[in-house]
C-alpha cells in the first residue's frame, strides 16, 4: 500500500525537474559508456594477450644437447623462476628437420650440409598473461644464465611494445573509472539538491501534514537509483552498439582476424551496472543527508 | 466556569509564554485546555496571539516557557515519529493556507491522505464529498493559483478537513469568504463537530461565535482576557461595534 504513493512522489519530482534529470542522464550514461568503452579495450587487449602469448616463445641455444639427466635439471630451474606453460628440448636432428619442414620446395639448400650443424635449444613457452609478458626480459636474462646456454632469441621488442600499450590502457581505465565516480556521485546529487530546493515548500508541507520521513526521502532516493538504472543501462547500451558497429564495420579486416574482438563477459556488465547504480543512489544518500531536514 | 470532565483534554496550554527574538511578547503565561469533541474560539485583535497558540499546537513553534500537551503528548519532549503522528490526527487551515499553488485543487486536498497512505478510491471520494461541501466541484482540476483568495481559503478548510482528523486548528478561515461561503464552512465544521471532531478556530468575525455554546477564549496583547462560553455576550473588543 504504501509503494504507489512513493511512486507517485518520484514521478512528480521526475517531471518537476526534467531538465537536468535529462542531464544527469546524458552525463551518467556517458560516463559508464567511455569507463566501459576503455574495459571493453582493455578486456580485448589482455585476450589477445593471451592468444597472441601462443605464438611467444624465448629460444635458448645451447652448446651442446643436455644429457637426460640433465634435461630435468633444466626443466626445474626454469619453471621454479616463471610460471610456464611449455618447455620443449630440440635436438640438433629436430633442428635440422624443422628448418627442413620451413624451407619446404627450397629444401634442397640444405643437401650439403650436416644434419648437426644447427645448435641444440630449449623452446620455452612462458604462462599466458600480460604480467609475464611484462617480465619477459628478466625472464630472457634469467634463461641466459642457465648451463650451456649460448643465447636467447624471443620476440622482444614487439611483446615490450604490447606490453607498455596494454599498460596506457589499463590507466585509462583508471582514470575513466574515477571520472564515472565523480560526474555519477556528483551529477546525481546535484540533481537531487535541485530536486530539493524546487520543492522545498511541498516538503515542509508534507512534514506539516505529518508525513513519515520515508515518505518524504524514498523518492528522492528512488530517484537516484533510477538514474543509475537507466544511466548506465543506457551507457551499456550504447557500448553494445558500438561493438556491433565496430565488428560489422571492420569484419574481415586483418587485426580483428588475428584477435577475436568480444564484448565484455556478463559478469563485468553487471558489475559496471551494479556500480554505477550503487554511485548514483550514493549521490542522491548524499544530498539527502545534506539538504534535507525532515 | 469550569467544566468537570473525565476525559484528558486534547489540548492542554501550562502557563505557557511564547517570546518571538529578539523580545516580541505574543504569549504571557496562557493556560487553558480542549476537551475531546469541544470547539473553542480564539478571538482577540491582530498580535493577541491567537496565530501564535494554533502555532504551538501544530509544533511549528515552540514554547518559550510552559507545556504545551496535544493528545496526552508534551510537544517539546516528543519523538520526530511521535509529531508525524500527531500531525497525522491534525488538520490545520492556516492562515496562509500553505498550498501547492501549481498543483491542483485535488492534490492539494489529497495531500494528507497520500501522506497516510489513504486507499486512492477513499481519496477520490472524500475529494468529491469535499468539493461538494464547499461548493468547488468545478474548480477541482483547476490550478490552486489561478483560484481566488476565498477559493484557496475553501481548499485550505478541504485539506484540513480532509483526512477526518480528531483535532482542526483553523485560523481566520472564513477571512475572504462572503456570508453564504462562510455559511457553508460552518456548516461543514458543524458537520465534523457532531462527528466528535475538535475544533481550534481563530477568528476575528464574532458572528462565528456570538450564538454558538462553545467556548471562546478572547486574548489580548499575549494574555487571556476572557474565557467563556460564547452564549454569553462577549465584551467588545476595541475598535469592535
Amino acid at each position: 500500500m504504501k509503494t504507489l504513493p512513493i511512486i507517485t512522489q518520484t514521478a512528480r519530482n521526475f517531471s518537476q525537474t526534467i531538465g537536468s534529470q535529462v542531464m544527469t542522464l546524458i552525463t551518467v550514461s556517458l560516463s559508464v559508456l567511455i569507463f566501459s568503452f576503455f574495459s571493453l579495450v582493455f578486456f580485448n587487449l589482455q585476450r589477445s594477450g593471451v592468444q597472441l602469448g601462443e605464438f611467444i616463445k624465448l629460444i635458448v641455444y645451447l652448446d651442446q644437447e643436455p644429457t637426460q639427466t640433465e634435461k630435468p635439471l633444466l626443466e626445474k630451474q626454469i619453471k621454479g623462476y616463471a610460471p610456464v606453460e611449455k618447455i620443449a628440448f630440440k635436438s640438433r636432428q629436430e633442428a635440422f628437420q624443422q628448418l627442413s619442414n620451413q624451407l619446404g620446395p627450397d629444401r634442397d639448400l640444405l643437401a650439403d650440409l650436416k644434419p648437426d650443424f644447427l645448435p641444440p635449444s630449449i623452446e620455452v613457452y612462458p604462462a599466458r598473461n600480460l604480467t609475464a609478458l611484462g617480465n619477459i626480459k628478466e625472464f630472457s636474462d634469467f634463461l641466459a644464465t642457465l648451463p650451456g646456454a649460448q643465447k636467447v632469441q624471443y620476440g622482444r621488442e614487439w611483446i615490450e611494445r604490447l606490453a607498455s600499450f596494454t599498460q596506457l590502457v589499463r590507466l585509462i581505465v583508471y582514470l575513466s573509472g574515477g571520472l564515472l565516480i565523480l560526474t555519477s556521485t556528483f551529477m546525481v546529487s546535484s540533481t537531487i539538491r535541485l530536486t530539493v530546493v524546487t520543492r522545498q515548500a511541498e516538503l515542509e508541507i508534507l512534514r506539516l501534514l505529518g508525513a513519515e520521513s520515508i515518505y518524504i526521502k524514498a523518492p528522492l532516493f528512488l530517484e537516484g537509483l533510477i538514474q543509475g538504472i537507466m544511466g548506465s543501462g543506457l551507457g551499456l547500451f550504447c557500448l553494445h552498439c558500438l561493438y556491433k558497429w565496430v565488428q560489422s564495420r571492420f569484419n574481415g579486416q586483418s587485426l580483428l582476424d588475428i584477435v577475436a574482438f568480444s564484448f565484455l563477459p556478463r559478469s563485468m556488465v553487471a558489475l559496471i551496472f551494479a556500480a554505477s547504480i550503487l554511485l548514483c543512489t550514493v549521490g542522491s544518500l548524499i544530498s539527502i543527508r545534506k539538504f534535507l531536514r525532515v | 466556569m469550569e467544566r468537570i470532565s473525565p476525559k484528558p483534554p486534547i489540548i492542554d496550554f501550562s502557563k505557557v509564554s511564547k517570546i518571538y527574538p529578539p523580545d516580541v511578547i505574543a504569549l504571557r503565561e496562557v493556560s487553558f485546555s480542549v476537551q475531546p469533541g469541544d470547539t473553542l474560539f480564539l478571538t482577540g485583535m491582530s498580535g493577541a496571539g491567537k496565530s501564535s497558540i494554533l502555532k504551538l499546537i501544530c509544533a511549528i513553534e515552540r514554547p518559550s516557557k510552559g507545556v504545551v500537551e496535544v493528545a496526552g503528548h508534551d510537544l517539546t519532549r516528543v519523538s520526530a515519529t511521535q509529531l508525524q503522528s500527531i500531525r497525522q490526527q491534525m488538520g490545520v487551515a492556516y492562515q496562509d493556507f500553505k498550498l501547492l499553488p501549481r498543483h491542483s485543487v485535488a492534490h492539494n486536498i489529497a495531500m494528507p491522505m497520500e501522506v497516510t497512505y489513504t486507499p486512492a478510491k477513499t481519496i477520490r471520494d472524500r475529494i468529491s464529498y469535499l468539493l461538494d461541501a464547499l461548493n468547488l466541484t468545478s474548480k477541482k482540476d483547476i490550478r490552486v493559483d489561478k483560484l481566488s483568495r476565498g477559493e484557496q481559503q475553501r481548499v485550505a478548510i478541504a485539506r484540513a478537513a480532509a483526512n477526518y482528523p480528531p483535532l482542526i486548528l483553523a485560523d481566520e478561515p472564513t477571512g475572504n469568504l462572503d456570508p453564504t461561503t462562510t455559511k457553508l464552512v460552518m456548516d461543514l465544521f458543524e458537520q465534523l463537530r457532531r462527528a466528535g471532531t475538535t475544533l481550534v478556530i481563530a477568528t476575528h468575525d464574532r458572528s462565528l461565535y456570538l450564538n454558538s455554546p462553545h467556548q471562546v477564549l478572547e486574548l489580548a496583547q499575549g494574555k487571556i482576557r476572557s474565557h467563556q462560553p460564547a452564549n454569553i455576550p462577549a465584551k467588545s473588543m476595541p475598535g469592535e461595534p
